[in-house]
């Protein structure tokens, strides 16, 4: 196991180096030039040519690859190209904020899938199964953002202003600069309706997956067998056809990670969060290269990351799966 | 009907055969392609989504004349109106007419979603059969430019993607979006068919159509292609439903057809500002959204069960 683990650390490597360059190319490649935004009036030709050199920007892409990436391996992430500040100080700030929207999301997600899947395949066929099945149906159809719209009209805007429509308060020793807002309730007060918009779509997509992988699986002989043998009906369904149903499910998860961060994107968009989202999606339009790598950069990570956990997880869940260097 | 027991006969045909049992029998002895429209005929879900997506498209095609009102004039003197009977569906912070928009909308969002899923069929399936039938170099160089798209959170590209082609209004926003999303599905039909044909071309009719000295491109198109296309068709009908999705992702974030040009994602977006005083601005496109990718769907998962029952 040991042995596969620094496998799949090593193959990590080329996967985020590809990932950086092409992001890196691709960004080089978009029309516009950063120096002119961050210029503005002031802008004079010789100007330019100095915060080029400054920035690197006047050399070959590939020469500016190899400096970025060098740079990279002694922790420097490299300076904002328009507002000057270190790029990894302001990823660290934003990181927290997406990764509470995605682990929340997620367990909003699996709260909901798990308890559906199961109803719906025990009692297949019933009413119960027939409105799990439809509310999965109309929860893939319909887009993050139309969910949070949706929860704005219901608990922002009706009753009284329940929860906050925008803004962000930190969890408490999460704080990133001297002043900022932060408390327990008031983070769950901001997080919550993100947090369902982003997981409502994934658990009707987990539903329907694990619905149908619970269905096969408590037609299998050893389930039958378990039953044979007097075992409650509980421990039948939680014990041994949840466990072995949830291997595609897991698959799935890991798979989701890259639709997770797209919509991050939109819903910390919707609701003004100050997360990794709204920071990628300001950089690429900025064209502030800097900020675009090292977001594509933790994207990147995460990816891939998030791919061997997935590989990870098979052996808790199935111990005949065994990974051998 | 049960046919009547014929005393000490043991013929086949003279034995007792239920109703039920002649039209499984009958079933059984058509193509797969006629069985399985047989089986989507049965199922209601299939068909409500058929509905949905035929009134759509003569939505979209007929925009001219169902659509009350210009949807791109502005009237200043109808900003932010109540539904009423002049506007069904009010009017936005330019006096444009709600109704005008989603109608016309519809155009748009059917639009990229069929386009994009259609590119990316012609380019990706070519490029599975070959990686697939071939295997070997070919397979490889093929798999890891495909793995290249994939290994990117389909978002991200989607973005970087808009942001180099420059998002505009009009037709040209319209294929600008339309080519950014099919670059972002391609990879899926690439592997979707190179799995199929890995183990297509290892049945023994396709020894046979070697050995009989058909060539390549005969044996792929007429016997490879054909045995792929009910996975290929499931996954087109799926991923115009994403497409779809991803098209009024983009528009939200301002990156998708710009306006003038109706978008329902960008009218969703532009009129969240204002949901406090007019809740029904944003609800209506986002409704169109929903129902639009509900229909596909609906219809996507029939015909996955009527195409392949083992996935059921």
């Amino acid at each position: 196991m040991r042995i596969y683990l620094l496998k799949r650390l090593i193959e990590i490597v080329p996967t985020i180096l590809m990932i950086t360059f092409v992001v890196f190319v691709m960004m080089r490649s978009i029309p516009g030039d950063p120096v002119v935004a961050l210029l503005g009036d002031a802008y004079t030709e010789d100007d330019a040519i100095k915060v080029r050199a400054e920035y690197g920007l006047d050399r070959p892409v590939l020469v500016q690859y190899v400096i970025w990436l060098g740079k990279l391996v002694r922790g420097d992430w490299g300076h904002s190209i328009l507002n000057g500040r270190p790029v990894l100080n302001d990823v660290l700030i934003r990181l927290p904020v997406t990764l509470e929207l995605i682990v929340l999301s997620m367990a909003v997600a699996l709260a909901i899938a798990i308890p559906a899947a199961i109803i719906g395949a025990v009692r297949q066929n019933t009413w119960a199964d027939y409105t799990a099945t439809s509310v999965a149906m109309i929860g893939v159809s319909i887009p993050e953002f139309f969910i949070g719209v949706l929860l704005l009209l219901a608990f922002s805007i009706g009753m009284g202003g329940m929860l906050p429509s925008s803004g962000w308060v930190y969890l408490p020793g999460t704080c990133p600069t001297i002043v900022c807002a932060a408390s327990l309730l008031g983070n769950a007060h901001h997080v919550l309706m993100p947090a369902i918009a982003l997981g409502i779509g994934r658990a009707a997509l987990l539903t329907r997956l694990l619905r149908a992988s619970m269905l096969e699986v408590i037609r299998t002989e050893y389930v039958t067998t378990a039953r044979a043998k007097g075992l409650a009906e509980r421990p039948v369904v939680l014990k041994h056809a949840l466990k072995n149903a949830l291997i595609p499910t897991v698959t799935v998860m890991g798979l989701q990670i890259g639709f997770l961060i797209g919509g991050a994107i939109v819903v910390e968009t919707l609701f003004a969060m100050p997360g990794l989202g709204t920071f990628g999606i300001d950089a690429i339009i900025a064209r502030d290269y800097q900020q675009v790598q090292g977001f594509a950069l933790l994207t990147a990570i995460a990816f891939v990351g998030m791919n061997l956990l997935v590989d990870i997880t098979y052996t808790f869940l199935d111990p005949r799966i065994r990974y051998t260097g | 009907m049960t046919a009547p027991i014929r005393g000490g006969s043991t013929r086949e045909v003279d034995l007792p055969v239920s109703e039920a049992a002649w039209d499984g029998a009958r079933e059984r002895s058509d193509s797969p392609f006629v069985q399985g429209v047989k089986r989507l005929r049965k199922s209601v879900t299939a068909l409500v989504g058929l509905a949905i997506v035929v009134l759509l498209l003569v939505v979209a095609i007929f925009a001219d004349v169902l659509a009350p009102l210009s949807p791109t004039t502005n009237d200043q003197t109808a900003m932010f109106q109540q539904p009423t009977w002049a506007h069904p569906l009010g009017t936005d912070q330019m006096g444009r007419d709600m109704l005008s928009r989603i109608i016309y909308g519809t155009r748009i969002s059917l639009l990229v979603g069929v386009s994009s899923v259609l590119l990316a069929l012609f380019v990706g399936v070519p490029f599975g059969l070959i990686a697939g039938y071939y295997g070997g170099r070919t397979d490889r160089v093929i798999m890891r430019m495909m793995d290249l798209i994939l290994a990117f959170p389909i978002y991200l590209l989607a973005i970087i993607l808009m942001v180099i082609f420059t998002p505009t209004a009009g037709l040209l926003g319209t294929i600008k979006v339309t080519g950014a999303i099919a670059i972002v599905r391609i990879p899926i039909y690439a592997r979707l068919v190179r799995g199929s044909v890995l183990s297509i071309k290892e049945k023994e009719y396709i020894e046979a159509c070697r050995a009989l000295g058909l060539r390549d491109p005969w044996i792929v198109l007429r016997h490879v292609l054909p045995n792929c296309l009910a996975p290929i068709i499931v996954t087109t009908t799926l991923g115009i439903a994403t497409s779809i999705i991803v098209e009024a992702t983009l528009s939200f974030l301002g990156l998708g057809t710009q306006p003038p040009t109706p978008s329902w994602g960008w009218d969703l977006k532009a009129n969240v500002a204002f949901i406090q005083s007019n809740v029904w601005l944003s609800l209506f496109p986002g409704l169109a959204i929903f129902v639009t990718v509900l229909g596909f769907n609906l219809f996507g998962d029939g015909l996955r069960d009527a195409l392949d029952p083992r996935l059921k």
